[in-house]
């Protein structure tokens, strides 16, 4: 009897070294003699136990984390193919707390199947959101969306189904449907983690986004850091192809939709959609002024639906069980589940998909275990190196795009970065500028000369020069770029900088520091 | 066309050229008004001599036109 | 006047119809819809401070100083890309906003050298007037921080210099070499704070920049800045005039200090250029100061004689008095005179009235003869007017581009900066050459069609082009109806198969499938326009060609309208003005044949004298009577014929025969070693009249400086005539205007004070259109009904043979200007130190010839040498060269074919050998042959 074997192939296993354990395992079993089926499925997210093992036994899939291939034998030798006990078994991975706290939708597969597998996709309930769309309809279809509340995973929150149907209803025989997988925000990589887990979902919910707008050809823009996802994603088009999902006719319906992808070269500006346009143009990756939005005025000048790769991963899940079941989740105007990131100086990093209204304090300290270096939470960073820093006494926020908007914070892409009791929060403000200054694309004034003029207005008041006036001039630095930035990323820097001197102001006081 | 064709006969047989898929009267007269609209009379007077004394020199059509052409 | 600024609303006019009204600061103002914040408050007299934005560019947003309220709406927008809405409001100095634009401004000023006072843009600076607007009292960020103050400055260009400390970044250098030139040389490169405008990482000079001078024009400070203003410092007066150079006829703001000369900007206003230039009109001035240029009349006895200076009386009475001994001894019809296409229409006028009426018969002619007359004959022929139908801006209508024998980027760059520009929206482009010009593809333009014609086969083409139009039933059936005339007999000629793609393939060379495919896509593009050049003309069918192009424009509709027509892309800058003022030996001005008892009448009513009736001497047969010894003296204005008419041995021999030669000119030239009287000429600097452009619009111009001969061209021609008994006593150039237009149905509506009031007029001019007409021909054509020619496609006799395997053809280059007497005396020189000629790699092989050998290049009339390069840009067996140093001498290889029904020389088509030199040229030895030539051989005139 053939056992089945799981070891990631995403990335972050690999990184650790989840391809020797691969080679390891299929060695040692056959020298055991034991007939062993090695699938390479997706992360199941739980980074800390990385490279995760699992193995198929009646009782369900027994898991082994975090292994290295130096332990295999070991672990072979104790049973592991039989779901035998050792130290590194961490028992039915479904049936984990971490796990079993999560509702995944958007991750439902990932990590479950061979991500490369159309049999597996298909088996997991694969294509049934789009064979429903072929079936309602464009109109409807973007109706369910805009049932479901779903909001733009990127960051912004637009509500995805007001922005389909400004696609849908603005005529033109070439449209296109782009996908932002330019996950370039500290503490976040889900996008990545679906990609390289799951990625016909991806496929089939830009297929349904072009069939609901009425759109030809889709991009999906991936970072040049990501090569692992765009290995994975190419084969996977290639397989969908071969399957009839994508092409001359999709699922035999007649639709059209041809799927490429472009890689990006290093620039997070190229995360804003504008930007992400013009780099898909060929162009050098800028800021473009809005209006005209992309909606209307997008690729090449043509509408264009840009949605994140979360928000386009969402929809079969809309699609198949209805917008009204996704809408039952979350709270307020935050519908749905979010996939949150949790990374930073924390012990149990990884993907927490979960409905919104979830406290950040139970994602860091309940199901994120607190800080890996054991010392107290001092801040967290929520929704990438422009969101604000929240303190430790803030944490009962709930994850929610108005409560923390309100809060004089963001929720972003839903990535949380821990930092313990020895962090240096006007180093970080200072971080936030030259961040700034080096990711900028340099098109506007506030944050090209800004951001530079940042970094040194905050080393003359850590320097203790002219410290009033300098906070004062700092105050209408972060006033010029908040309001006078062509886009968000000019404009929210100057979230990191307040928060820091609204919550850690003694931090700000003189010293000498080497920048 | 060697250099030495006087310059009017080159110039008509270089016209009567454009006419040869006319029928021969029609492109006589349509040459011969074309001359006559373009060229100064001492040149049509030269043409007209070169049709008298050498006859052989010039293109069908354009010796049937420098016949019409009125110096 | 003092110096001229024009406004600038800092965003492009929307061309909506239907208009919205907002509220600035309270104010009401209806614009049309489209229009930006910005441009809506400076119509209403708000000027909402600005950086990045200027009214040629495309909004762009980057600066932040134009931020402005809205009630209702969240923050505050950038005014220069948000777009009214009905009943907005708009709030445009407010606390906050104050605050903003200081801080903006405050960010700027860290990053600049604070060298107000001595820089060169001190007064002429938009970022010190926005300091000064937004109310900047202090930099507290101090100047000891991160910048780019040592960035270094690059001078590499000989017209203008880049200095990158004083940049801020705006990108309006960037999107001007892009938006408006359409080359995109540059760019930003970096990111963030190290963003900086780059030529591509290179110099400007050894960048794609094509110095047309679009960046210095855009750039809001001194980082861009010409030479000129370092040197001599900021302008204090404006003179608003046309340039001379090529027909498109840019409008200039020549700006002076006193009365040098600082610079010449286009001006927005200019109908033609609507704020473009290209580096001959931008920069390339200097030649009219030139230490080369002849200042005082000069006579000699003989050609051999060294010239004598003398007064202009001399000069005056002594060529009267030569011409009335040469018509006494040789009859009435012994002298004659050419008209310039380079001078005024009153300067023109006066030279053929003079021959016409103190001369006493027809024997003039301009040197449109050699370059456009076909496009005069053919177009008269079938629309009824000879000369294009549309504006330059119709361009920017057309769905369909086809391009004949034409090389815009280089021969007409600003025209093809709009056609560019159209062609990025997504017109489609056909391209009819032999040559692989820029154009076929280049930054964002790409060619559907290149038609790779054998040179001599363009009727073939267009032939094959109506054929598939009339037999897969592409025709406009209800235009061909109501507007033409003869379109069966037409119709069938074309029809036959002879004329069919499949047919022609093996005469042209063009595969038969992209004839088809071409001809569809041209005939139901919507609008389709043709633009053409003088590889159209310069044939022995070029003629035909008009008439063919002509053709296939009425029977698929494409005339009368925006979009569409038959362009010709003439070559000088009055080429259009000098056919329109008479220059013709059969046509008065205004086309009118001198048959024409009645037109004659009113001629001579006016003029006093009586107008022979029948037609003169062309420049060729004038040559030809010359040598038969009937034509005797000839007063030549402002063209070299000895340089630029081809067969040069044929043209010297006939200058030889005659007794008196008379040149009128800047410089001596190849023409004046035959002369006997030289009347020094005026730049257009000193010009005081009008130039005709392409599209028939007249230009002012208007002088700059006084004449540096001490006297107007118009003036001597009248003193010439008054020397021969024939006043013409006019006492300012606009009276001869006046007299054009009592005269001329197409130009009565015509007068310098018109002109002074609407810019610019393009005729016809008159009750009718008191404003002009751009498009002619809108409905009803000229002559009534457009008439349809049969254009049977007859081949050059010049053929390749043995001893002649390859076929030369000519063309231009962007930097310098036909014969290059002017560009030749500037800085120009820099970008095209010689004329090279251009060989197929495989032709090079089989020669033996490698890439930069000097090579000798001959026909059956003459041969020249020049250096090799080896290129694909025209298929096998064809040469080419252009022709702007008199060393090359293309014309000594060049035949007396012309054109059937002008005389249009064939300059486009010669028999040529090419052979390594046996003995190689090295570049000293180049340099002094120039040297040696090139004062001699000026100012010639092809096109």
């Amino acid at each position: 009897m053939t056992t089945t074997v799981y070891v990631p192939r995403d990335a972050a296993a690999l990184s650790v070294g989840a391809d020797a354990v691969a080679a390891a395992i299929t060695r040692e079993a056959a020298l055991a003699g034991r007939a062993v089926r090695v699938v390479r499925n997706g992360s199941r997210g739980m980074l800390w136990l990385e490279t995760l093992v699992e193995v198929v036994t009646e009782a369900g899939r027994i898991g082994y984390g975090p292994v290295t291939a130096e332990a295999v034998p070991s672990l072979i030798a104790n049973g592991m193919l039989d779901g035998g006990d050792h130290e590194l078994r961490v028992g039915v991975v479904e049936e984990l707390p971490w796990f079993r706290a999560q509702n995944r939708l958007c991750f439902a597969r990932v990590g479950v199947t061979d991500p490369l597998s159309p049999e597996d996709y298909r088996a997991h309930g694969g294509l049934t959101g789009l064979r429903r769309a072929l079936e309602i309809g464009p109109a409807a279809t973007v109706a369910e969306v805009t049932d479901s509340g779903l909001r733009g995973r990127g960051g912004a929150g637009f509500p995805a189904g007001i922005k389909w149907k400004t696609v849908a209803d603005t005529p033109g025989e070439l449209k296109f449907v782009c996908c932002n997988a330019d996950e370039g925000d500290s503490g976040t990589f889900a996008d990545r983690m679906l990609i390289e887990g799951d990625p016909f979902c991806l496929i089939e919910g830009m297929t349904i986004a072009a069939f609901a707008v009425g759109a030809t050809e889709g991009y999906i823009y991936i970072r040049s850091e990501y090569p692992e996802a765009v290995r994975t994603f190419r084969r996977a088009i290639d397989i969908a192809y071969a399957q009839g999902w994508l092409g001359d006719d999709v699922l035999g319906s007649g639709l059209r939709f041809d799927l490429m992808v472009r890689v990006g070269a290093g620039a997070y500006i190229c995360g804003e959609e504008t930007s992400m346009l013009e780099s898909l143009e060929g162009k050098r990756g800028v800021v473009r002024a809005k209006p005209p939005i992309p909606a209307i005025t997008g690729l090449f000048g043509k509408p264009t639906v840009v949605n994140n790769v979360l928000t386009l991963a969402s929809v079969p899940a809309i699609l198949a069980d209805g917008g009204a079941a996704y809408q039952a989740l979350g709270v307020q105007r935050s519908r749905g589940t979010q996939v949150f990131q949790l990374a930073g100086n924390i012990a149990r990093g990884g993907v927490f998909e979960t409905a919104f209204g979830i406290s950040l304090r139970d994602l860091v300290e309940e199901h994120g275990g607190g800080t890996l270096s054991g010392r107290p939470v001092r801040a967290v960073q929520v929704g990438g190196p422009l969101g604000a820093y929240l303190p430790a006494s803030g944490l009962d926020l709930a994850m929610d795009y108005e409560a923390f908007a309100e809060a004089g914070a963001m929720l972003g892409h839903g990535g949380i970065v821990v930092f313990d009791d020895t962090v240096d929060m006007a180093s970080m403000a200072r971080f936030a500028f030259s961040f700034c200054a080096e990711e900028s694309c340099g098109k506007c004034t506030p944050c090209r000369v800004g951001a530079v003029r940042g970094v040194e207005v905050i080393d003359r008041i850590v320097g203790g020069e002219d410290v009033d006036d300098n906070l004062a001039l700092l105050g209408d630095l972060c006033e010029l770029m908040t309001d006078g930035s062509l886009c968000a990323m000019g404009g929210l820097t100057p979230n990191p900088v307040r928060s820091a001197l609204q919550h850690f102001a003694d931090d700000f006081t003189p010293r000498r520091v080497t920048p | 066309m060697s250099a030495t064709t006087p310059p009017t006969v080159r110039l008509a047989n270089e016209i009567a050229r454009q006419f040869h898929h006319q029928p021969p009267d029609t492109a006589a007269a349509a040459i011969a008004n074309h001359i006559e609209r373009f060229w100064d009379p001492r040149m049509r007077t030269d043409l007209q001599h070169h049709a008298t004394t050498a006859p052989e020199s010039l293109d069908p059509v354009a010796l049937a036109a420098a016949k019409l052409v009125g110096s | 006047m003092t110096i001229l600024k024009e406004p600038d609303f800092g965003t492009p006019a929307s061309t909506s119809s239907t208009s919205v009204t907002v509220e600035v600061d309270g104010i009401p103002v209806t614009v049309p819809e489209g229009t930006s914040v910005m441009r809506a408050a400076a119509t209403s007299g708000i000027d909402i401070p600005k950086l990045c934005a200027t009214d040629s560019l495309e909004p762009f947003g980057s600066c932040r100083l134009c931020l402005v309220e809205i009630d209702g709406r969240r923050g505050t927008p950038a005014s220069c890309t948000t777009p009214v809405a009905d009943g907005m409001k708009v709030r445009t100095q407010t606390p906050r906003l104050e605050k903003l634009r200081q801080g903006v401004m405050e960010l700027y000023i860290s990053d600049h050298p604070l060298d107000c006072l001595t820089c060169s843009a001190n007064g002429d600076c938009e970022l010190q007037d926005m300091s000064g607007a937004v109310g900047l009292r202090q930099v507290r960020y101090g100047y000891e921080g991160e910048n780019h103050l040592s960035l270094e400055k690059d001078t590499s260009n000989p017209y203008f210099d880049f200095e990158p400390s004083k940049c801020i970044s705006c990108s309006r250098c960037v999107r001007a070499c892009g938006e408006t030139q359409g080359t995109f040389a540059l760019t930003i490169e970096g990111r963030g704070f190290e963003s900086k405008v780059s030529p591509g990482g290179l110099s400007f000079m050894d960048s794609e920049c094509v110095s047309c001078g679009a960046c210095v024009q855009a750039c809001p400070t001194a980082t861009l800045q010409e030479k000129s203003v370092v040197q001599l410092g900021m302008p204090s007066r404006t003179v608003l005039t046309t340039c001379a150079y090529c027909g498109v006829g840019c409008s200039f703001k020549a700006e002076l200090r006193g009365d040098e000369l600082v610079r010449m900007v286009p001006y927005k206003d200019g109908g033609a250029n609507e704020g473009h230039s290209c580096v001959k009109g931008r920069f390339a001035f200097g030649y009219a100061t030139h230490p080369d240029r002849v200042l005082s009349p000069m006579i000699r006895e003989k050609i051999t004689d060294p010239w004598r200076e003398v007064s202009w009386e001399e000069a005056i009475s002594y060529t009267a008095s030569r011409m009335r001994e040469i018509q006494a001894g040789h009859g009435v019809g012994s002298i004659g005179g050419i008209t310039s296409s380079r001078c005024t229409n009153e300067e023109v006028y006066v030279v053929q009235k003079l021959v016409r009426a103190a001369f006493g018969n027809n024997n003039v002619d301009t040197c449109a003869r050699v370059c456009h007359s076909p496009t005069g004959y053919g177009l008269k022929q079938t629309f009824g007017e000879s000369a294009g139908t549309q504006d330059f801006r119709s361009v920017a209508a057309a769905d369909v581009i086809v391009v004949i024998g034409a090389n815009p980027t280089d021969g007409h760059p600003v025209f093809a900066s709009r056609m560019k520009r159209r062609l990025r929206e997504g017109a489609k482009l056909v391209v009819i050459d032999p040559r692989r010009i820029d154009l076929v593809r280049s930054p964002h333009v790409e060619a559907t069609h290149h038609l790779q014609l054998q040179p001599g086969t363009n009727v073939a083409v267009v032939n094959a082009f109506a054929h598939v139009v009339v037999t897969e039933g592409l025709v406009d059936e209800a235009f061909v109806a109501s507007r033409c005339e003869g379109y069966e007999e037409w119709a069938a000629f074309i029809a036959q198969p002879e004329n069919s793609p499949e047919v022609v393939e093996s005469i042209t060379g063009v595969p038969a499938a992209e004839i088809r495919a071409a001809a569809r896509l041209y005939a139901t593009a919507g609008n389709a326009a043709i633009y053409y050049g003088l590889g159209v003309t310069e044939h022995s069918q070029g003629s035909t060609m008009v008439m063919g192009m002509a053709n296939l424009a009425m029977a698929t509709g494409n005339v009368g309208r925006d979009g569409v027509g038959v362009n010709p892309l003439r070559g000088q800058n009055n080429v259009q003005g000098s056919c329109d003022m008479g220059s013709f030996p059969h046509e008065l001005p205004g086309y009118r044949h001198v048959s024409d008892d009645a037109v004659r009448t009113v001629f001579e009513g006016v003029w006093g004298r009586s107008i022979l009736p029948t037609p003169g001497l062309r420049i060729p047969n004038m040559f030809d009577s010359a040598i038969a010894g009937t034509f005797r003296g000839l007063f030549v204005q402002g063209e070299d014929i000895a340089q630029s008419d081809p067969n040069t041995a044929h043209v010297t021999a006939a200058l030889t025969a005659m007794d008196l030669v008379v040149v009128q000119d800047l410089f001596l030239n190849e023409t004046s070693k035959f002369a006997h009287v030289f009347l020094p000429g005026t730049s257009f600097l000193e010009k005081d009249g009008t130039f005709t452009n392409a599209e028939r619009r007249i230009n002012r111009v208007r002088p700059v400086m006084a004449p540096k001969t001490g006297k107007h061209e118009w003036r001597i021609v009248c003193e010439l005539a008054a020397a021969l008994g024939y006043d013409m006593p006019y006492t300012h150039p606009r009276e001869i205007m006046d007299e054009i237009a009592a005269l001329t149905p197409t130009f009565a509506g015509v007068s310098f004070a018109a002109l002074d009031r609407l810019g610019s007029i393009q005729w016809p001019c008159n009750e009718n259109a008191p404003t002009g007409t751009p498009t002619m021909h809108v409905d009803s054509f000229v002559r009534g009904k457009g008439k349809f020619v049969p254009t049977s496609f007859v081949p050059t006799s010049e053929r390749t043979t043995r001893k002649f395997p390859l076929i030369l053809t000519t063309g231009r280059i962007l930097s310098q200007y036909n014969v290059g007497a002017q560009t030749r005396r500037t800085a120009n020189i820099a970008w095209h130190p010689e004329d090279v000629l251009e060989i197929h790699p495989h032709d090079a092989d089989v020669r033996g010839i490698s890439d930069g050998d000097s090579v000798t290049l001959a026909s059956r009339v003459g041969a020249t040498s020049l250096r090799a390069v080896l290129s694909d840009r025209m298929p096998v067996g064809v040469v080419y060269t252009t022709f702007h140093h008199p060393v090359t001498g293309a014309n000594v290889v060049t035949t007396e074919n012309s054109d059937w029904a002008t005389n249009c020389p064939e300059y486009k088509v010669t028999a040529v050998q090419v052979a390594l030199r046996a003995q190689p040229v090295d570049a000293a030895d180049a340099t002094e042959a120039t040297d040696e030539l090139a004062p001699a051989r000026e100012r010639a005139v092809i096109d």
